[in-house]
């Protein structure tokens, strides 16, 4: 791509996203959280990770998710069909699968009175069945969540009705991705971070590239700068919901003695792939996924809300598989320098959400680098209030927020 | 267990502290440690690694002898210490958060 270090001025393209400034309400205000848990987390399809995160029949995770009270159980069963359930027993609900992950063998087993379950969900074993008055087992079973595969990652939408299939949901961005080697990359490591930040505090700060210059010692000059040593993302695109925008990196980047170590030793890792637009991609994907697209390499954040000041960021670093030791150092090289920018990001995270919770700043002023999370704010709103409502609140009225949650 | 490093590479024994088979571990050996520990292993590491990675590529990364997964892990505290050297000019992120809090979930190991 070539690149232009013009002002772009995105807005003209996307007028519908106005120039005013959008309010922080959002980030500190616990009745809008509640909103959001309801109209957006329970409505939304959410990403749980990925297929490869389920290799094999029998595999299962389990996925407390504080913003939906429920704890999400996925595995893959014998047909090979990835589900999910609330992982809750249906006799008297009792939690049924304790651990992270791990393989079942041949049923999920409650604790408290042994009812059992196959790995898709069926109700195969009831103790004492004789004892009960007219139960259909076949009738029973555990509690579906619409669980679906995109590119290889794993969604689920809460809502026992979705309105839109998740290739719905995602259209538009399939054709972006479709043919990123996906299946070339493995994890490589998985981070967890728990943070006193509303959730779209820590999205908003990923999603532009701005601060970089200012706020990292680890990538000052990572993307090209203008003349006043100021950033210019390439692209900027929506599709539906959700957004990517593009940089190219600075030709000009200095790089250090052991960097150049790692990318002389990692020949994969300078290859831009043809999916990708630039040389770095991010794309959002509402409401809390984010997939980051580097030369060799994509990085996703799964940003899970439990409170409207509390938060979890979890980090996923994906790589090419080696066997190579040369290469494995230049892959360690890498995930170190990521791991200490985004904990740079993270103090600010959290300074940022201190000083929202005073309620001396009721608006953000957004410019136009910034215009991705002018698009994922509307987004919020227009999820919250519903489209009718979004332009009233917009104008920040509390009156009118409080009166429709009555 | 063997504790020596593969043949050629014995100056480097003195850095055996930095043989950590996890991230968690070289990341708190970087942060615990001073300056003058941490660009004394980085200096002596260096002008080596082109050495070592030639070496290390006689190998797969699934089937390494212990001194060599030993030399491997050395390695890889390099690229933990290397920010601190280059960019930091100290053993911490510079305004970062508590990294104890960035908890590995999952890794790749080496």
């Amino acid at each position: 791509m070539k690149t232009v270090m013009a002002n772009r001025r995105w807005i003209k393209e996307n007028p519908d996203l106005d120039t005013g400034p959008v309010p922080t309400e959002t980030c500190t205000s616990p009745q809008l959280f509640e909103l959001e848990r309801e109209r957006i987390f329970r409505k939304s399809w959410l990403n749980m990770g990925r297929e490869d995160d389920l290799p094999e029949p029998g595999n299962y995770v389990v996925r407390d998710l504080a913003v939906a009270n429920t704890s999400v159980l996925l595995v893959r069963g014998k047909d090979r069909k990835v589900r999910a359930f609330h992982n809750i027993c249906v006799h008297r609900g009792n939690r049924l699968v304790d651990g992270e992950k791990g393989l079942c063998k041949g049923r999920f087993v409650c604790r408290f009175h042994s009812w059992a379950y196959d790995t898709a969900g069926q109700l195969t074993w009831v103790s004492d069945e004789a004892n009960f008055y007219d139960i259909d087992k076949g009738a029973l079973g555990l509690k579906p969540i619409a669980a679906d595969l995109w590119e290889g990652f794993i969604f689920i939408n809460l809502d026992p009705h979705p309105t839109e299939t998740l290739a719905q949901y995602m259209a538009g961005m399939v054709q972006q991705i479709h043919g990123y080697p996906f299946d070339q990359q493995r994890l490589m490591c998985r981070y967890r971070v728990e943070e006193r930040a509303n959730w779209k505090v820590m999205l908003d700060a990923q999603n532009e590239v701005y601060h970089l210059p200012f706020l990292h010692i680890t990538y000052p000059d990572f993307c090209p700068l203008n003349e006043q040593k100021f950033s210019r993302i390439q692209n900027f695109a929506r599709f539906g919901r959700h957004t990517v925008y593009s940089v190219e990196l600075n030709p000009d980047h200095k790089m250090t003695p052991v960097e150049e170590i790692a990318v002389n030793a990692n020949p994969r890792g300078g290859e831009v792939h043809p999916s990708m637009i630039g040389w770095f991609d991010f794309y959002t994907v509402f409401p809390n996924f984010c997939m980051l697209f580097l030369a060799g390499t994509y990085v996703t954040y799964n940003i899970w809300p439990i409170a409207v000041d509390r938060s979890v960021w979890e980090v996923s670093l994906y790589q090419p598989a080696t066997d190579k030791p040369s290469e494995r150092f230049a892959q360690e090289y890498i995930r170190c320098r990521f791991r200490d920018l985004l904990q740079e990001d993270a103090s600010n995270h959290e300074a940022i959400q201190a000083s929202l919770n005073s309620g001396a700043l009721t608006h953000f002023q957004l410019q136009d680098e910034e215009i991705q999370i002018r698009h994922f704010h509307k987004e919020v709103r227009r999820h919250i209030f519903g489209e009718e409502n979004s332009a009233s609140a917009i104008a920040n009225n509390h009156d009118t927020v409080e009166l429709r949650l009555k | 267990m063997n504790t020596q490093l593969p043949a050629g590479f014995s100056d480097l024994e003195q850095f055996a502290q930095w043989v950590l088979p996890t991230s968690t571990e070289r990341n708190r050996k970087r942060r615990t440690g001073s300056m003058d520990e941490i660009n004394a292993f980085y200096n002596a590491m260096l002008p080596r690694m082109e050495e070592i990675l030639a070496y290390l590529d006689q190998f797969s990364l699934q089937e390494m002898p212990q001194d060599v997964r030993r030399l491997m892990f050395l390695s890889l505290s390099l690229a933990e210490v290397t920010i601190a050297v280059e960019l930091f000019h100290e053993p911490k992120v510079t305004g970062g958060c508590d990294p104890e809090r960035f908890v590995v979930v999952r890794e790749l190991n080496p």
